[in-house]
């Protein structure tokens, strides 16, 4: 079974969210909904770490997407820690999904 | 010879005969309350009763059960039971002895059912085999009645020829209800684990009685794989059903504490002497770590398994075995832990293998150790059986579990599996463990899971209706490139929704993708080159 867990922490509407496991078609749904429960309409900055994710396909990505849109409309400012030569790099500069949001560190 | 006997006297004695010629011959197909229903006919007969009836013992419950009745078939219908001791038939249960009841109207305790059917006067005898109380056995009749010594003794002698048959009727019927038992809790069949190759073999032995050897193999939902091989002390009904709770008790409890076995075997331990108390058992717990690369093994008292790592010989993993299951006292139980390099075999069993009349031990041992190859584990369980074995039949239960881990340098992994979510996971696990294997780069196993996730993801999505389907999934060295072929048997259609297309984009970056679309499915080929040159073989 394929399992992620996301951890939140939120201070000063600053919401930091760690996210551990792996994402496919099979918990997209979970990760989705876990991930808008951390975020309430009172964020003013969302962080996701995905440094732990062990592996993020595209149903992931779908995810992510859907997400960095949705805040945009909040004007939630979103960021994603995704270390160079991690699992969750690779596939997210191939998506181009880095041209929709910064990542920490850098493209 | 009194009265009432010699009145029917020539007619009981030939009726006895039928009684003897039924009981030896044509019945053996029926069960035991089918018999008993014909051969109370032939009572009533033979004592010119108007009821007969047989109540049988359910010995744990100290209670008379009534089995099989003429005259008075409603008190089968209502599963009347007697307490040992009480009433008519259970004081015959309780003494051993024969009684009769001259009137039912001066007795005290007697079954409604009797009297609401008229009966007047009663004669019993109790069901006996090499001296055990399988029941009691009684005739009763509307008129008033003495019934005499002779009337006694003719019953006991009808009542012994009863007991015999329904002894053999019994140990026939418990014969087939715990082989039966027995089958059904084992694992229909053994689960296929990409990357593993498994064997099992079993034998009930000692003449057609099966014993409580189990064995069993899964998976855990970290990707761990949990391994049990275990014996029941006693053969039978009681030993099998015992075996199916173990057997559960050690999947419930790897499933909560998925990492020691040491921890599974104490809690299975636990419940055993908590809710089976007396019953003892051996097992071995081992878990394999979702690598492949390390086993974790723990021993109740069972003899430790063989393993061949390497290009060595076998040697018995050095598993000191702590206590049985089921001896008072909380033990101390351990976890001993072995590489497990790929081509590695580890082989299971049960005493049965290596007990053998007028052999030592530990040649029988010494033999098996010899015997047990890194070689296929169907052939390793062949050889085995053969050499242990052969052509002596085993005196008790034999069970035999072998399991290969697949070596990814020389051997292809195949996957197939439902083409459902639950999948993917699983198949990443096992294309990871390959590639980990063959000594691959981390960026090569990144995108190759990228890929194989991917394509996978497509059939589990689009290539079936409602009834589904299965995805094939073959990972080949051709060095320097990894081939990845992705099958389904289904329809190609469109991706559909929003936010879609970048699989293809993410397939093709792991290396040259060719997609093949036929009316027998579709098949993606990724080729990719590895990055390191030097890695593999």
């Amino acid at each position: 079974m394929s399992d992620a867990r996301v951890e939140a922490e939120t201070e000063d509407g600053r919401v930091r969210i760690v996210v551990r496991g792996e994402v496919d078609l099979q918990n997209a749904g979970d990760f989705e909904a876990q991930l808008t429960e951390a975020i309430s309409n009172r964020a003013t900055m969302v962080s996701i770490d995905l440094a732990d994710v062990a592996y993020l396909d595209s149903a992931g990505l779908r995810v992510l997407f859907h997400l960095v849109d949705r805040l945009a409309t909040l004007q939630i400012a979103v960021e994603l820690v995704t270390p160079l030569r991690s699992p969750s790099r690779r596939v997210i500069e191939l998506s181009g999904l880095a041209a929709l949001v910064p990542l920490d560190p850098p493209a | 010879m009194s009265a009432s006997f010699a009145s029917h006297g020539r007619a009981a004695v030939d009726r006895l005969r039928d009684i003897e010629t039924v009981t030896h011959a044509g019945l053996a197909h029926l069960g035991v309350e089918e018999l008993l229903v014909e051969l109370l006919d032939r009572v009533r007969n033979v004592l010119n009763a108007d009821t007969a009836a047989v109540l049988l013992l359910d010995g744990p419950n100290e209670q008379l059960v009534a089995t099989a009745a003429r005259g008075i078939e409603e008190e089968v219908y209502q599963g009347s039971r007697v307490p040992l001791g009480r009433g008519f038939a259970g004081r015959i249960a309780a003494t051993r002895r024969p009684a009769t009841i001259e009137d039912i109207a001066d007795a005290d305790v007697v079954n409604p059912v009797l009297r609401e059917n008229g009966v007047r006067s009663l004669l019993g005898v109790p069901l006996l085999a090499g001296g055990e109380l399988l029941g009691v056995l009684h005739v009763g009749t509307i008129a008033l009645r003495h019934f005499d010594d002779d009337d006694t003794d003719l019953l006991q002698l009808v009542a012994d020829r009863i007991a015999l048959a329904v002894t053999v009727a019994q140990s026939d019927a418990e014969r087939k209800a715990s082989t039966l038992l027995q089958r059904s809790l084992l694992p229909q069949r053994v689960p296929r684990v990409p990357g593993l190759d498994v064997a099992v073999r079993y034998i009930a032995g000692g003449g057609g009685t099966v014993g409580g050897d189990w064995y069993d193999l899964f998976t855990l939902p970290s990707g761990r794989l949990c391994i049990a091989v275990g014996d029941v002390v006693g053969r039978g009904v009681k030993a099998a059903a015992v075996m199916g709770r173990l057997r559960s008790a050690v999947r419930a409890h790897a499933l909560g504490h998925q990492g020691d076995p040491a921890v599974v075997i104490d809690l299975v331990d636990r419940q055993l002497r908590h809710f089976d108390p007396g019953e003892m058992a051996t097992a071995v717990v081992a878990v394999v770590e979702p690598s492949f690369g390390r086993i974790h093994l723990s021993s109740a008292g069972h003899p430790a398994p063989l393993l061949v790592a390497g290009d060595g010989p076998a040697q018995y993993v050095d598993l000191t075995p702590d206590p049985p299951l089921g001896v008072k006292g909380r033990a101390r139980r351990r976890t001993v832990t072995c590489e497990l390099p790929p081509g590695a075999v580890v082989c299971f069993y049960t005493d049965g293998l290596v007990e053998r009349r007028g052999q030592r031990l530990d040649d029988r041992l010494g033999l098996l150790r010899k015997t047990v190859t890194a070689a296929p584990a169907e052939e390793v369980c062949s050889t085995v059986m053969g050499r242990m074995i052969g052509l002596e039949p085993p005196t008790d239960d034999v069970a035999l579990l072998t399991v290969r881990r697949a070596d990814s340098r020389t051997e292809p992994l195949e996957v197939t599996v439902p083409a459902v979510p639950a999948s993917l996971s699983e198949i990443r696990a096992a294309v990871r463990r390959w590639l980990v294997d063959i000594g691959a780069a981390p960026q090569d196993v990144t995108d190759v899971l990228l890929a194989v996730g991917e394509s996978t993801s497509n059939v589990v999505e689009h290539a079936y209706g409602p009834a589904g389907g299965v995805v094939r999934v073959r990972v080949e060295l051709d060095f320097p490139y990894v081939v990845v072929t992705v099958r389904d048997t289904g329809q190609w259609r469109a991706p559909r929704g929003s936010n879609r297309g970048r699989g293809t984009l993410i397939m093709e970056s792991a290396g040259e993708v060719a997609v093949g679309r036929g009316a027998q499915g579709t098949e993606v080929v990724i080729r990719r080159r590895l990055a390191v040159a030097g890695s593999g073989t």
